[in-house]
């Protein structure tokens, strides 16, 4: 029997199959069809301070191998969120991560000092694509400076393990993976959906009311399993976990040859509600295949 | 509660050129749906094209275990469907969604259909003339682009509703819109419920009518859905909050039958 635990610093997980923050909702929208309780971690959707309405429709748009999404980080705010859906999350039997987005530092700082007050919640993720305001709207995750700032931030408010979701859209990865590391970040995921466009050739209008979206998807992989690539090669102490279009163990079992401990299933739960389970299945049945007295040792094995 | 098994192919039934009805084995699903619900369909293994589709429940029949979808066959999606044989199977996801909610204390019932919009009225209209009082009507109005395009009116006459057609060429009975048939049908004083599918501009002036004359109207909504179970926010509806503002419902999960005075129209 091959160990599945994998350690991200302070956090340590059953197995290496999380879900990737937004995609699944709360998780108990899938909770009649899927057993959370297997996953590695449950990652739930950005939380902000105030309830958000989200972006007017339409949000979303089927592109090849992928979907562009531009929710707009709906969601019923921190408050409600403790008192309301933290404790039905409690019941699921897996750890929790929250993932906590805001417009301004302070946003953050508020964020992550409400949701440290409430128990059991394993770790936060920071999500850096936040728009901005207090610097134009840009990403925060686009410069090393505010990412400094945003982890900084979260970190002085929180004693929770923290994971820092990094842009695409930085470049070179590696210089804002150092900033989220040195800012206090422990864990690094890589990467959020690039952005993208669709357009209507019969109609002549984007095919997203925001006209820009996330880009979601098969159609990322390879980006993503470059950037994990990248930043492990550059920085092999920092724990990674590897995320963008992973449908399949094989998919799972490349990211984590590259560098990634752990991997976040999203988009392929709409095509396969039960495809997490699917996926650790996969991963367990290769692993005892080739005798791997842990599945660690799969960690950075091509990086 | 909702079910993702696989369901067996049992028949695709030409109902009009390129145009089929989709029988399916599913018996958790036939047995528990209800009208204005829908499932998720996945006809293929592999990730192109990436999402189900979601399909408005036809006709259920919980005895046989079976349930039908209506489709078209346009683009790769609709061909992977048709092309699934007979006896094999296919993902569905279902039953999702709420569903119609027979108005009481009406007179007459009627039903709004826009091209593909009738099949899902028919399962509605099964579920009403069962439990319909006497002197109370059934009347279906039916829209569509040309005549080949109207699918599944037979059913409705069956059921012993009035039914009343128009086409935008004039190939078969008014020629024009099918909201005109609703204004003309509403002239009448008889107290009345709407009950309204099809594409989105026409359920935006079905309930514009239904509004001015204060009649009670339900919409079944279209919206692009990757995931049909509440979880992406996809799907959103614009809904007019009584305190002011807006809020956005998931057609998925809230929907995709919406009282028509809560949707606000972009």
């Amino acid at each position: 029997m091959t160990d599945l635990r994998v350690r991200l610093g302070r956090l340590t997980l059953t197995n290496p199959v999380m879900t990737a923050a937004g995609c699944v909702g709360y998780g108990l929208e899938y909770a009649p069809l899927v057993d959370w309780s297997q996953a590695g971690a449950l990652v739930v959707k950005t939380i902000t301070l105030a309830p958000r309405a989200g972006n007017p429709p339409p949000r979303v748009a089927e592109t090849p191998a992928g979907m562009l999404h531009t929710i707009g980080l709906q969601n019923e705010g921190v408050e409600t969120f403790v008192r309301e859906i933290l404790p039905r999350l409690r019941t699921l039997g897996v750890p929790i991560v929250v993932s906590i987005g805001g417009e301004t530092l302070a946003e953050y700082r508020a964020v992550a000092e409400a949701l440290s007050q409430a128990e059991e919640i394993a770790a936060l993720e920071v999500n850096l694509a936040c728009p901005d305001t207090e610097a134009g709207y840009a990403e925060f995750g686009r410069s090393p400076e505010r990412t400094t700032q945003v982890i900084e931030t979260v970190r002085n408010a929180t004693p929770l393990p923290l994971i820092a979701k990094l842009s695409p859209h930085a470049g070179d990865p590696v210089p804002i993976a150092r900033a989220a590391v040195s800012a206090g970040a422990e864990i690094l995921c890589l990467i959020n959906s690039p952005w993208g466009m669709a357009v209507d050739a019969h109609t002549q209008r984007f095919r997203l009311a925001t006209a820009v979206g996330g880009l979601s998807g098969p159609a990322i992989k390879p980006i993503a399993l470059y950037a994990v690539w990248r930043v492990r090669q550059a920085m092999p102490e920092t724990p990674l976990i590897g995320v963008g279009g992973i449908c399949t163990w094989e998919d799972a079992v490349e990211f984590m040859l590259v560098g990634a401990a752990a991997v976040q299933v999203g988009t392929a739960h709409y095509m396969q509600p039960r495809v997490l389970t699917e996926i650790l299945a996969g991963l367990r049945a290769y692993a005892e295949s080739r005798q791997l007295e842990r599945i660690e040792t799969l960690v950075g094995a091509l990086a | 509660m909702m079910w993702e098994l696989a369901a067996t192919v049992v028949e695709h039934r030409v109902r009009a050129p390129n145009q089929y009805e989709l029988i399916l084995h599913a018996p958790p699903i036939a047995e528990t749906a209800q009208p204005g619900q829908f499932v998720m369909v996945r006809p293929m293994a592999v990730y192109a094209p990436l999402w189900r589709r979601p399909y408005s429940i036809w006709r259920a029949n919980p005895d046989k275990g079976v349930f039908s979808i209506f489709y078209a066959v346009q683009g790769p999606f609709t061909e992977l469907l048709s092309l699934k044989p007979v006896g094999a199977t296919l993902s569905v996801l279902g039953p999702l969604g709420n569903s119609f909610q027979p108005v009481e204390g009406v007179k007459r019932h009627i039903l709004v259909a826009g091209g593909v919009g009738a099949p899902p009225l028919s399962f509605l209209a099964t579920r009403l003339v069962s439990g319909l009082p006497k002197g109370q009507r059934l009347v279906m109005l039916a829209g569509a682009r040309r005549r080949d395009l109207l699918v599944g009116l037979d059913e409705f006459r069956a059921l012993g509703a009035e039914v009343h057609v128009a086409t935008e060429d004039g190939s078969q009975g008014y020629a024009g819109l099918v909201t005109d048939l609703l204004e003309q049908a509403l002239s009448e004083p008889v107290p009345s419920a709407v009950y309204a599918c099809g594409p989105n501009a026409m359920l935006q002036v079905v309930s514009q009518i239904c509004r001015t004359r204060s009649v009670p109207c339900q919409i079944s909504l279209d919206a692009p859905m990757p995931c049909g179970v509440g979880a992406c926010g996809g799907c959103a509806v614009p809904i007019a909050l009584p305190e002011g503002g807006v809020w956005y419902r998931r057609a998925c999960v809230e929907g995709p039958v919406f009282r028509a005075e809560e949707v606000r129209w972009e």
